[in-house]
């Protein structure tokens, strides 16, 4: 390793533990502070004696576990018949399991309610189907959180499965196959543990979003309360000391989390000189149609929500309210979204936010894997665990710790003021879209042979050609997820928005907010549309891999 | 009044090097550039003089505004981030070294109050200062108030006749709305705030403790369907029927109707509480002088006038041309009974009071 390359590694391992984890122990040092600057253990102590913050607590690890289980349980099986199996419509049902990922924020969740609710379309049709007085069910509670993670968070497992096995070796399978392993054993003693990097990037993913997730328990817990709303409730309350408390054992949860999964970091490396298996045929005629039932009958629940929310962007103000179906229909809603020229704006913003934001997360997200998985620096892992933190703290949170890391200009102690300019938003968004690029672009990198490196580099390639001609190419499967991912994300984002845009840089999401404040769920609904076309041309772009990379 | 779906933030808290005025060349060079970037993105090189305003009013109500302001001093471009008013609060603290605000507008003063205890407030007297009702004006004139803000009681005109419709805070635990009433989570509304203010102090007034009112409290948790977590939710289910009645604002059951919701509304006939809503001059703001203005002018006969008449504010004027007064304020006026309201007591004591509530009330009226 030269000592220029050791530079570069210790200049960015500072420059992340500057953005990421600084704002962080700002936070920290706030839960031990009293009201007046004095140091003091009291809200601690306070925490440790009530019996709700550990209901609370224990709440948050179960359901987080759960939708990691529900999720992977989902998500898994489905990548393998996507990527594996032939059948009719697989190509566009392939593309549309990933759906769930471009749900917009808040006027997605009224769209949920609008179906799944106890007065939404499907409860209605249960209600009248069976004659029912009142409402089926209530969407409410434990299950409605787990209902609504499993749905919106299988994508990871399902995107980042594909993703592996897109890169898996056809060799390898076969080989074990020829040595005399049935279906099953090559699946176990194989395919998985050539999977594994991914599964486990994946887990971590969604245990971290669930133990961070807000929306879900905000609106559809009710009495049933984790750590996020927890949090929420005591700083609404201003109760600032004891939320930093919280705020703090939410993290801590999460760090034992990256540590427990980060900790096997020594798995199988695949063989990867040759290609991944062609998807196959299906062979019995039954399968067959059972696949592809089964395989349209899920594509049409995935894309329920969005349908209603296309509907919702169609209805005029106060008029769908007992009905099953809308009574009236208008395109009203659209027209004022395009015929008002600072509405459209907001687009604008969110694009180009988003794009820098990606390209960014994505480029340090490459150094991080070269330095992790190849070069083997001593800071490595550091720097890996660095660029997973933005996952442990809420959204919120985060986006607090940043503005009030950067409020305040004393740049002896690397604090300047970046609150109320263009920056902090677009920042924000790369920090946030760290774990997303980093996660799918270290399995990439760990599925990868570097045998295949080495041979570029003994036919005379020089760095920088291998890592154009020959890594990046393969990992193009695990960019293209990670960049996609990333870019949505950051396209929809609220939580963090809603604290640090400013004039210049508000975005779709609180467009969206602005309309839902005014009762206007039409106008809101159509925004909504809008941002899913957006992002769904974007998975569609990112899936265009599979087209290219074979 | 309208408020987002987030929360309040954790308060800035001065350090020693917050008062260091910027002086880092590099830090003035790097910020240069970056208000250039500003000014070429928002390509606003039209040498109108940029007025900011953090308001909880919500599009219509600052659309309408902005458009009128502009119309009159085409000099002016006014701006608005329309947040919700604890939100305010915190970008102002967090923003305090470097304020991006001219102006605070809207929101009830016990919030304002908060914004005085953290020094982000600067002083200013309109004309019209000696023409509202004095208890809404902030000490060493730090706000005023710009509109009254009645709190009610709210129900479905579809399924509940307004003969049947409860007449007083009491009714709403009768009985016929067991299971029927929803309520905006009221920890995270100065709304609700208020009015769980109204019976606690009412509670403190007639037995010298908060006990009868935290029982009251428990029988309304016991009646209530669900706790919505956000204005356009609690909409949403009230004209969804998932719930008949509800307790919130005026103003936003005003202008739900006008869009053609199916929602009614009476006054409580033993008194309702009437939160004043506040504007003020941010501290160190950018254009003060512009800001000051705009004080001068949305506290104006006509401004005020526009705002009843289009956006369904209540004004804060007492004066007003009677003639030109909009119908429905002056139905308003007659009907509503003003309880007068410790708002003082209630900026002190209000969050002990919703933790309380929030521990030991909320889920356990069943």
């Amino acid at each position: 390793m030269t000592p220029a390359r050791r530079g570069l590694t210790a200049l960015l391992a500072l420059l992340l533990a500057w953005v990421v984890a600084y704002p962080l122990l700002i936070v920290a040092l706030e839960s031990v502070r009293g009201q007046h600057g004095e140091w003091t253990l009291a809200y601690f102590q306070r925490f440790l004696a009530e019996p709700r913050e550990w209901r609370a607590l224990w709440a948050s690890l179960w359901t987080s576990v759960a939708s990691v289980g529900l999720a992977a349980v989902l998500g898994v099986p489905l990548a393998f018949l996507f990527e594996r199996y032939e059948f009719p419509g697989r190509r566009l049902i392939g593309a549309l399991v990933a759906l769930p990922a471009v749900l917009p924020p808040l006027v997605g969740v009224i769209a949920f309610l609008f179906l799944y609710g106890e007065t939404g379309f499907i409860a209605r049709l249960v209600q009248a189907v069976l004659r029912l007085e009142e409402p089926p069910w209530r969407l409410e509670g434990a299950w409605a959180i787990l209902l609504v993670h499993a749905y919106s968070m299988y994508v990871y497992f399902y995107l980042f499965t594909r993703a592996g096995l897109a890169q898996l070796d056809h060799a390898a399978l076969e080989a074990a196959q020829s040595l005399g392993a049935d279906r099953w054993r090559t699946l176990r003693r194989v395919t998985l543990p050539l999977l594994a990097p991914s599964l486990k990037g994946a887990a971590l993913l969604t245990f971290m979003t669930a133990l961070a997730s807000f929306s879900a328990p905000y609106i559809f817990g009710g009495g049933f309360r984790v750590m996020t709303t927890q949090i929420v409730f005591t700083r609404l309350n201003g109760e600032y000391g004891m939320a930093m408390v919280q705020t703090v054992v939410l993290s801590l949860l999460g760090l034992a989390g990256l540590w427990l999964a980060g900790g096997g970091a020594t798995v199988a490396r695949a063989g990867g000189k040759g290609v991944a298996p062609r998807p196959q045929p299906i062979a019995s005629p039954a399968l067959r149609l059972l696949a592809t039932i089964g395989g349209w009958t899920l594509g049409v629940f995935l894309l329920l929500p969005h349908a209603t929310l296309v509907l919702l962007s169609f209805v005029p103000v106060g008029t769908w309210t007992v009905e099953t179906f809308p009574p009236a229909y208008t395109v009203a809603n659209y027209v004022q979204l395009l015929t008002e020229p600072t509405r459209l704006r907001p687009l604008g913003n969110s694009l180009w936010m988003a794009t820098l934001a990606t390209v960014v997360a994505m480029a340090v997200a490459v150094a991080v894997g070269l330095l992790a998985t190849r070069k083997r620096a001593p800071l490595a892992g550091l720097v890996e665990r660095l660029i997973a933190v933005p996952w442990l703290v809420p959204g919120t949170v985060f986006a607090v710790a940043l503005a009030s890391a950067f409020s305040v200009h004393a740049p002896w102690v690397a604090r300047i003021i970046l609150v109320g300019t263009v920056w902090i938003l677009p920042l924000a968004y790369v920090i946030r879209n760290l774990p997303l690029a980093g996660r799918a672009v270290l399995a990439g990198f760990r599925a990868l042979d570097p045998s295949v490196e080495e041979a570029a580099h003994s036919l005379g390639a020089g760095r920088w050609r291998t890592l154009r001609r020959v890594t990046l190419p393969l990992l193009r499967p695990a960019l293209a997820a990670g960049a996609t991912l990333a870019f949505v994300t950051a396209l929809g984002d609220f939580v963090v928005s809603i604290i640090l845009y400013t004039y210049d840089t508000r975005p779709l999401s609180l467009e969206i907010l602005s309309s839902l404040r005014q009762g206007d769920v039409g106008v809101a609904a159509a925004y909504g549309v809008l941002l899913m076309l957006l992002s769904a041309l974007v998975f569609a772009l990112g899936s265009e891999r599979e087209v290219v990379a074979r | 009044m309208s408020e987002g779906l987030a929360g309040p933030r954790r308060p800035w808290r001065p350090g020693p090097e917050s008062v260091a005025p910027p002086r880092h060349p590099a830090g003035r060079l790097l910020r240069r550039g970056a208000w250039a970037a500003v000014l070429l993105l928002a390509a606003c090189g039209d040498g109108r003089v940029p007025l900011t305003m953090y308001s909880p009013h919500g599009r219509d109500h600052l659309t309408l505004l902005e458009r009128e302001y502009e119309r009159l001093h085409p000099e002016i471009d006014v701006r608005w981030l329309d947040l919700g008013s604890q939100e305010v609060l915190d970008r102002l603290r967090l923003e305090r070294v470097n304020p991006q605000a001219d102006l605070w507008f809207g929101g009830p003063t016990t919030l304002f109050q908060r914004g005085i205890q953290d020094s982000l407030l600067a002083p200013y007297r309109p004309s019209w200062a000696g023409r509202v009702d004095p208890s809404g004006v902030g000490p060493d004139d730090l706000y005023y108030p710009v509109y009254r803000t009645p709190t009610i009681i709210a129900y479905n005109r579809d399924a509940v006749p307004d003969s049947l419709a409860p007449r007083d805070w009491d009714d709403v635990l009768t009985p016929r709305w067991h299971d029927k009433v929803l309520i905006r989570d009221p920890v995270a509304s100065g709304t609700m705030r208020a009015i769980w203010g109204l019976i606690l102090q009412r509670s403190l007034r007639s037995t010298g403790d908060t006990a009868a009112g935290m029982a009251w409290l428990r029988k309304l948790d016991g009646q209530t369907r669900t706790y919505a977590l956000s204005p356009a939710l609690l909409d949403a289910k009230l004209a969804r029927q998932e719930g008949l009645v509800t307790l919130w604002d005026l103003p936003d059951i005003l202008i739900a109707q006008s869009k053609g919701m199916p929602f009614g509304y009476t006054f409580p006939t033993s008194g309702t509480a009437v939160i004043d809503d506040a504007i003020a001059l941010v501290r160190n703001a950018r254009h003060p002088a512009e800001a000051k203005a705009f004080i001068e002018w949305v506290g104006g006969t006509e401004a005020q006038l526009l705002a009843a008449e289009k956006v369904f504010r209540l004004p804060a004027r007492h004066d007003l041309p009677e003639a030109r007064v909009p119908a429905w304020v002056r139905t308003v006026e007659r009907e509503m009974v003003v309880e007068p309201m410790d708002w003082a007591l209630l900026a002190e004591r209000g969050a002990t009071w919703m933790g309380y509530w929030d521990q030991h009330v909320r889920g356990t009226g069943r």
